[in-house]
């Protein structure tokens, strides 16, 4: 008799998800049907492949390779990122077209073109994007600002999710401004008084706000079309999804877009004590977000970017203080549950190498942007497969040669012995196609490991 | 120069809000114009007094009488409970004929006849009302259930507000329940996973449910607008009235989250998240009490108790479970100048000396069913209280027999201040002629010397 989840180790957990990643199911709950026997094959070669770089139990047939591209689909088929936002029929031709023609081992979904429309009935003031703000050609770019003000650390702390979806979204929406005016349904419990949280309903900024929140539905939901079927499509064509979803630090949460840079940096001076605070009422959430989408999807892999963590934004002390209690919390709480956190160190992280050595074996991935690969392999060794640090400007300007040798050298410092996933550092837009070209067929042919 | 709100004192918050109440603006933040002369002397007699009675430092001009009061004063004006919740005019003229008939020292509150309409359109499931599974003559009446399950402790601790957003509100209306589709949105902090979020709002069954939501928020808004004015007109003819609500924590869970059989088997089950449970909402009760003063200028904040009462609870339980976040709720709102108005619904005996530890001059306890000397006897120093005329002699006594119970009180408990009359349990059809008599004697028996 099969085990249920609750009674099963994290381990059988990790391997359960696994197992339902190599052999995937379609919507119906039947077995998903190949386009033919050789993408079947593909699947789950590739799946398996990338299953034993990261358990570290065996040596994987070959490294496998990664790509992943912000709008780089786009460019590769001569289109804008503003074209792909606005016009969702042109986003499945291009983004297949990308992996098809360059065939890595896995495929990274199409929800980099967020919808435009969508976006702009809403009124998003958090970011700039493509023909709003950057040009067509030019991809987001976050406006930091103090989302969350010094003094509601509280609130944050005692009602995060109501604050996460009431509160902030009438600050970076304009169009939801009028959620300010919505007050908690706490005061639902008697007939009386029951109608008294409705009254804001009834009044034109809310009625005006909802009405903008569900024409963005709409656009969102036709959007989830397109890009969903894109999801179902290409394991189909022998790719596996290499995130099922995506979940953050803590202190990223809170430094990124509630607090900002500058505000998260005064708060560790001036109130360092409600940050770990609210940090510590945040983990729950981001498990259960991470641990959600991999159970939904039947994918162990949950990326992670990592941001203000990086070597230079925090001295070693505030990163052992700050940063990483809670995001080791947070990914202990994915490992319990079987996930595989797919971490993304943007940035360098040659002084945090021996704090990150601290988690079990073969349960995550860290994908280096600029760190010392040499340096990170050995310090993970044994304990987490690493990724990445296939350098932008090489990708963008280097010559073919280059991007053959320095593969080469990927995996001369970071393959033996398996635990290793090629990959480029940070997302990226239009490079030398050739050069792509060259990373992936180097990486199948140079990575390959004899028996 | 003045102090900022911070700086005061819990008892100059308190007098603050009393001045408040007693020098009332209107809705633009003028000060209100009074109907007479005789009608502003009439209003600012009838707050000093009640807050006479409650700070318990002088001695009022006499014992200040707040009925009770359900549907009553539209009974007596002629109409059903039904027609009080559909129809919003006839429920504030049948409010103002009751109080200009009765003259209480505080105005019909024809709030408590909640807006029909609202609980049609989003298919109310927690009460019956009036010619919605009772008959239009008949008040509220609550139906239990499990609205929150045994294992969602952790969901109601991690996120009160959030849980009675996006669990609760889906389970109690059944036009609400597609919002069980919504994500949280504590993912869409970066542009990528904004799109993905907001899906649902575009699922037409979450549409169909904002539709509902929008149209019941119209509805509550007329009926507010209705209050509203009501509430304005008996100020400006004499007859203060408000105040906040609020519901002791344990009440929240007992009564319309976990149930009666549900938070009896949790005290044994899962005690330590009860208390859990209980604390993470006690911030928001405060609030919701604090924010209501503050927002009405009069620091009376409600609280209906219920499964606190003697024989629910034993003594240990109640000292465990009840009053802990009890007490911390009438802290929070002390704190803030609030004056709550427990109302003791069954009989407090064996609370007498537990609830004794609050701040002499605060609170105002009305009672139903206790003996009233021995809490005169137990509150007096510490406490106004105030309640105990039984309905049943209301509905089937006679003026003296009224007259003779409300002498009885007031001789027992009226002595040096400290008392309010009231009837002890909210009423609906009791004879009028005997809610007078309780009204004028006590006008004419509690004047002190």
């Amino acid at each position: 008799m099969e085990k249920k989840r609750e009674d099963m180790s994290s381990d059988e957990k990790q391997e359960a998800l696994f197992q339902r990643w190599i052999s995937p199911k379609d919507p119906e709950g039947n077995n998903l049907k190949f386009q033919n026997p050789q993408a079947e094959k593909l699947y789950k070669e590739r799946a398996t492949r990338i299953k034993d770089a990261i358990q570290l139990k065996k040596k994987p047939d070959r490294v496998p390779v990664f790509l992943i591209p912000s709008f780089a689909p786009a460019f590769y088929s001569g289109l804008t990122p503003h074209d792909v936002m606005y016009d969702f029929d042109k986003i499945i031709p291009a983004w297949k077209k990308f992996y098809l023609d360059f065939q890595p081992d896995a495929h990274g979904g199409a929800f980099v073109p967020s919808p435009g429309k969508f976006l702009e009935i809403l009124d998003f003031n958090l970011y700039k994007w493509p023909g709003h703000g950057v040009s067509n050609k030019t991809t987001y770019q976050c406006l930091e600002g103090e989302y969350m003000r010094a003094d509601e650390y509280d609130t944050l702390i005692h009602n995060p999710l109501y604050f996460f979806s009431f509160t902030w979204p009438s600050r970076v929406f304009g169009a939801l401004e009028s959620f300010q005016m919505l007050t908690p349904l706490a005061g639902l419990t008697e007939m009386y008084g029951v109608s008294l949280p409705f009254i804001p309903y009834g009044t034109p900024p809310v009625q005006t706000a909802l009405k903008a929140l569900m024409e963005a539905g709409d656009e969102a939901l036709k959007w989830i079309q397109v890009v969903g079927g894109f999801e179902a499509e290409m394991p189909t064509l022998g790719f596996p999804a290499y995130q099922a979803g995506a979940t953050k630090a803590p202190f990223d949460v809170i430094g990124d877009t509630l607090r900002g840079t500058r505000g998260i940096m005064l708060d560790m001076y001036r109130q360092p004590d409600k940050l770990l605070q609210a940090m510590e009422a945040l983990t729950p959430i981001y498990i259960q977000l991470g641990v959600g989408a991999a159970k939904m999807a039947g994918n162990p892999l949950i990326f992670i970017p990592l941001h203000k963590g990086a070597d230079g934004f925090l001295s070693d002390a505030q990163f052992k203080k700050f940063y990483w209690p809670s995001l080791r919390k947070v990914l202990m709480g994915l490992i319990e549950e079987g996930v595989v956190p797919l971490l993304w160190a943007e940035g360098g992280y040659n002084s945090r190498l021996e704090v990150i050595r601290d988690l079990p074996k073969g349960k995550t991935a860290w994908l280096f942007d600029q760190t010392d690969m040499a340096k990170a392999k050995k310090a993970l060794d044994g304990i987490a497969c690493v990724m990445g640090n296939m350098p932008m400007d090489l990708m963008t300007v280097g010559s073919t040669q280059d991007a053959i040798d320095h593969t080469k050298r990927l995996i001369d410092i970071c393959g033996k012995g398996g635990g290793y996933i090629m990959a480029n550092g940070a997302f990226f837009d239009e490079v030398r196609w050739e050069n792509l070209r060259a990373i992936v067929d180097t990486a199948k042919e140079y990575g390959v490991y004899k028996k | 120069m003045t102090k900022q709100w911070q700086e005061l004192t819990p008892e100059e918050k308190q007098e603050d809000l009393f001045d408040r109440w007693l020098s009332p603006k209107d809705p633009q933040g003028k000060d209100l114009k009074f109907q007479s002369p005789q009608a502003e002397k009439a209003y600012k007699e009838r707050v000093t007094r009640i807050k006479d009675a409650i700070q318990l430092k002088k001695l009022p001009d006499r014992v200040p009488v707040m009925p009770i009061l359900g549907f009553f004063p539209n009974i007596y004006a002629g109409i059903t409970p039904q027609e009080a919740m559909y129809d919003y005019d006839k429920l504030a003229k049948t409010g103002k004929k009751y109080t200009l008939d009765f003259e209480p020292d505080v105005r019909a509150s024809i709030g408590l006849a909640t807006p029909g309409r609202v609980f049609d359109i989003l298919d109310y499931k927690l009460y019956a009302w009036p010619g919605h599974g009772v008959s239009p003559n008949h008040t509220y009446q609550c139906l239990e259930a499990e609205y929150m399950m045994a294992d969602e402790y952790d969901a109601l601790i991690q996120d009160p507000s959030y849980f009675f957003t996006s669990t609760y509100l889906p389970r109690i209306f059944g036009k609400l329940e597609a919002f069980e589709n919504l994500c949280n949105l504590a993912n869409i902090q970066e542009i990528v996973a904004v799109g993905p979020n907001l899906i649902p709002y575009g699922l037409p069954t979450v549409q169909e449910a904002y539709k509902a939501l929008l149209e019941a928020g119209s509805e509550a808004k007329k009926w507010a607008e209705t209050v509203g004015d009501f509430n304005k007109e008996m100020a400006s003819l004499g007859f203060p009235g408000g105040g906040g609500f609020s519901k002791v924590p344990f009440d929240v869970i007992g009564d319309t989250l976990r149930g009666t059989r549900g938070i009896m088997v949790d005290i044994y089950r899962q005690p330590d998240k009860v208390i859990e449970a209980m604390e993470a909402i006690t911030p928001l009760m405060i609030n919701m009490g604090v924010s209501a003063t503050q927002k009405s200028g009069n620091p009376l904040v409600m609280i209906p108790l219920h499964k606190g009462a003697d024989g629910f609870l034993s003594d240990a339980q109640f000292k465990k479970f009840y009053w802990p976040c009890f007490k911390e709720l009438l802290m929070g709102l002390i704190n803030e100048g609030c004056v709550p108005l427990p109302f003791v619904e069954g009989s407090y005996n064996n609370r007498l000396e537990v609830i004794r530890d609050v701040p002499r001059g605060t609170t105002y306890w009305t009672f139903d069913a206790t003996d009233m000397a021995k809490a005169k006897k137990i509150l007096g120093d510490v406490a106004c209280i105030g309640g105990n005329v039984p309905t049943d002699l209301l509905s089937v006594g006679t003026p003296q027999q009224v007259k003779d119970y409300v002498k009885k009180l007031i001789d027992s408990c009226a002595k040096g201040g400290g008392y309010i009359m009231a009837n002890g349990v909210a009423a609906d059809s009791v004879r009028p002629e005997n809610l007078k008599a309780m009204i004028d004697f006590t006008k004419e028996y509690g004047v002190y010397k």
